[in-house]
């Protein structure tokens, strides 16, 4: 299970937890450094780990001040629990919703991000999806920069019998988007998918491109599509393609790998941006949809989180 | 980093309790850096040795020293301990041939190895580059036979290549690719691209295998019969700048299945030769993957990929690194 690592050690401090005989301020903080320590270990930025310790601190401190939990250790643990399972939650949902694709209009949705970190795949999982669920789709590729960048859409959109348009000689990435954008909304179809090269915040040219794109496409959703291995460096980089493309979703990829997706979690905190879907695999079907509280139950190990949340 | 040093001023030695609060300063300086949570404890802690009971004078004194104890570990740990003169190592497996012993050149035989896209068969290219400016003959062998357009990916690179070698006046011998599409074993191709090679006299056989994810066994077994099938010369994994934590486990799991998985009767597997970091570009000062990396494997960073096109490709600069890495 994605994230199994980290819920189990958060878990563990938590058993650890009920088994100390009185919560007071040391066994707080034992945990806290304990879960900390799994974050950090994830890639989660450090500053939001140190700014979860805090809230959650207080939060707690609040909670017992004004006699929340009645003298009572289990109470306390209980607070104790809930505190942090909302913090993560938080980390992971940053309130906003998501825009949905609509029938019977022409959704354009568009990927950016960093180089090689999925976005050629996973705008053909997306068609899939969408397809699948009776809307029509189709791929626009406005990659004029990678080598074979035209042939992998080709292959894979062909693969998954998704119509796609694109050129070997046009060299200009706005044009080829702004023609096929048109070509497809002509023939009506409902899920229109730009598929953009990879770029980073360094090369402002190339941001100033993906920016033109934009202009010329105007795109329902742009989604920002982000590796689950990155480091530390994810909440810089997710900031800049928020300034420049304001994307209005995240997908996380590779998350069948052995990465905990921490840094990608820290730029949903950075953006304020909600992570809609999980890469999985490099096959058609490896799309996993994303919402915050069961994932992070999930992570926790926890199936009934009514229970859980019961104080 | 410098906010770390205030609580420190008399002239005793050092004690563990007066480094403690330094050193964990110095592990949240390395983690923003990028540095893998547990590497930057490694060093922290090795750091901290070296300088218990040290009798070190004043405020500036202890900063400075500690400074300079971080310094020579990560200098330690970054320089390499094995040649990276891959050109000389070229030179040399050509110098072997022996027309008394053998009717055929052997070419030198590198493979580009990591998970998925971080960059293995653009920089493969941009290798591909350098050796043809030095004036080596060179195939690359497609031996990603499952990723989408990663054929036609190469086959675009080598025609830039030779257009490029043809425009400069550099690069006599020439390029070509050996590909036999998709869906095929890629041991056999690169075997049979290697054999190619020694027919039409090449001097280096360059190898793209498709990404993969460490834990996927399947997968690092095919790897694995790769490297025993073809022993290449060297086995370069290729792993970005952008990583965090992953790093550890990522060069921890491709060395060792490597290894359990290439042995056989006759011989011990082979493992990592060394490390390509790509996107250099992409992480301003947060160089701390190449500190990660090498502390896992030992093995040095061959070359370092700062850019797109085919001329960013550096070797690295160990000086340059830990000051990225130290600065505030
Ligand atoms: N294991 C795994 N691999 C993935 C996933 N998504 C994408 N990949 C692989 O990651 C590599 C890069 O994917 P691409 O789709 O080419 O990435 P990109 O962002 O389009 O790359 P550029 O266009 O060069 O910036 C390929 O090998 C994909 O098969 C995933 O969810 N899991
Ligand atoms: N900024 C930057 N981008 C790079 C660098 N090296 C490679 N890239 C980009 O990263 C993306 C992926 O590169 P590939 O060479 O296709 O990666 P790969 O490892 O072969 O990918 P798979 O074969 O799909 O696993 C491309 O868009 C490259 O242009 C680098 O040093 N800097
Ligand atoms: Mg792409
Ligand atoms: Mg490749």
């Amino acid at each position: 299970m994605v994230l199994a690592d980290l819920g189990r050690r958060i878990n563990g401090a938590f058993a650890q937890l009920s088994r100390v005989p009185v919560i007071d301020d040391k066994a707080l903080d034992a945990l806290l450094k304990e879960v900390a320590s799994a974050l950090l270990e994830s890639d989660v930025n450090v500053k939001l780990v140190a700014n979860l310790r805090s809230k959650v601190k207080a939060k707690v401190k609040a909670a017992i001040e004004s006699g929340a939990d009645k003298g009572k250790d289990i109470n306390r643990k209980n607070i104790i629990q809930k505190a942090i399972f909302d913090e993560l939650v938080l980390l992971v949902d940053p309130g906003v919703e998501p825009y949905k694709p609509k029938k019977n209009h022409p959704n354009v949705i568009m990927a950016v991000g960093l180089q090689g970190n999925g976005k050629t795949t996973t705008c053909t999982k997306l068609a899939v999806y969408w397809q699948k669920r009776g809307l029509k789709s189709c791929i626009v590729c406005a990659d004029t920069f990678r080598a074979g960048a035209f042939d992998q859409t080709r292959q894979s959109a062909t693969k998954a019998k998704i119509p796609y348009f694109g050129s070997y000689t046009e060299t200009d990435p706005v044009s080829i988007a702004a023609q096929g954008v048109m070509k497809f909304k002509k023939e009506k179809f409902e899920v229109i998918i730009v598929d953009t090269s990879g770029r980073h915040k360094q090369e402002s040219e190339l941001f100033q491109e993906m920016v033109q794109i934009g202009e010329a496409v105007k795109p329902d959703m742009t989604v920002l599509v982000l590796d689950a291995s990155i480091g530390q460096a994810a909440e810089a980089q997710a900031k800049a393609f928020k300034e420049s493309a304001d994307f209005g979703a995240i997908i996380v990829t590779k998350m069948d790998g052995h990465a905990k997706g921490g840094g990608a979690i820290s730029a949903v905190a950075a953006t304020k941006t909600p992570i809609i879907f999980l890469g999985v695999g490099e096959h058609l079907y490896d799309l996993d949809k994303f919402s915050p509280e069961p994932f992070i139950s999930k992570l926790l190990g926890m199936g009934d989180i009514q229970g859980f949340m019961d104080h | 980093f410098t906010g770390l040093f205030s609580r420190i001023t008399g002239s005793k030695p050092l004690s563990k309790e007066d480094l403690a609060p330094i050193l964990a300063g110095m592990k949240d300086h390395l983690m923003k850096k990028n540095v893998a949570v547990d590497i930057a404890d490694k060093i922290c802690e090795g750091v901290g040795e070296s300088l218990v009971g040290k009798r070190v004078g004043g405020f500036g004194g202890v900063k400075t020293h500690v400074r300079g104890a971080l310094s020579d570990a990560i200098t330690r740990v970054l320089t390499p301990s094995t040649s990276t003169d891959l050109l000389l190592a070229v030179r040399n497996k050509r110098a072997e041939f022996n027309p008394a012993i053998s009717d055929k050149r052997t070419p030198y035989t590198m493979t580009f190895v990591g998970v998925n896209g971080v960059g293995k068969s653009t920089n493969l290219s941009k290798v591909c580059f350098w050796l043809l400016q030095n004036n080596f003959r060179v195939l690359i062998a497609a031996c990603d036979t499952f990723r989408s357009g990663a054929v036609e990916q190469l086959r675009v690179h080598v025609r830039n290549l030779s257009l490029l070698a043809e425009q400069t006046g550099t690069g006599k011998g020439g390029v070509e690719l050996y590909e036999r599409g998709y869906g095929k074993d890629a041991a056999g191709i690169a075997k049979e691209a290697i054999s190619y090679a020694k027919d039409n006299e090449f001097d280096v056989v360059l190898i793209d295998t498709a990404g993969r994810m460490q834990d996927n066994e399947p997968l690092m077994k095919a790897l694995a019969k790769l490297v025993a099938v073809n022993n290449p010369d060297k086995i370069i994994f290729v792993g970005e700048a952008l990583v965090g934590n992953e790093a550890t486990d990522q060069l921890t799991k491709f060395d060792r299945s490597l290894k359990e998985f290439s042995s056989t009767a006759g011989r011990p597997g082979r493992g990592i030769d060394g490390m390509l970091v790509t996107k250099w570009d992409t992480v301003d000062d947060k160089v701390g993957a190449a500190l990660s990396m090498t502390y896992v494997t030992g093995k040095p960073i061959l070359f370092v990929g700062c850019g797109q096109t085919y001329t960013d490709l550096r070797q690295l600069r160990v000086a340059h690194v830990v000051q990225a890495l130290l600065s505030d």
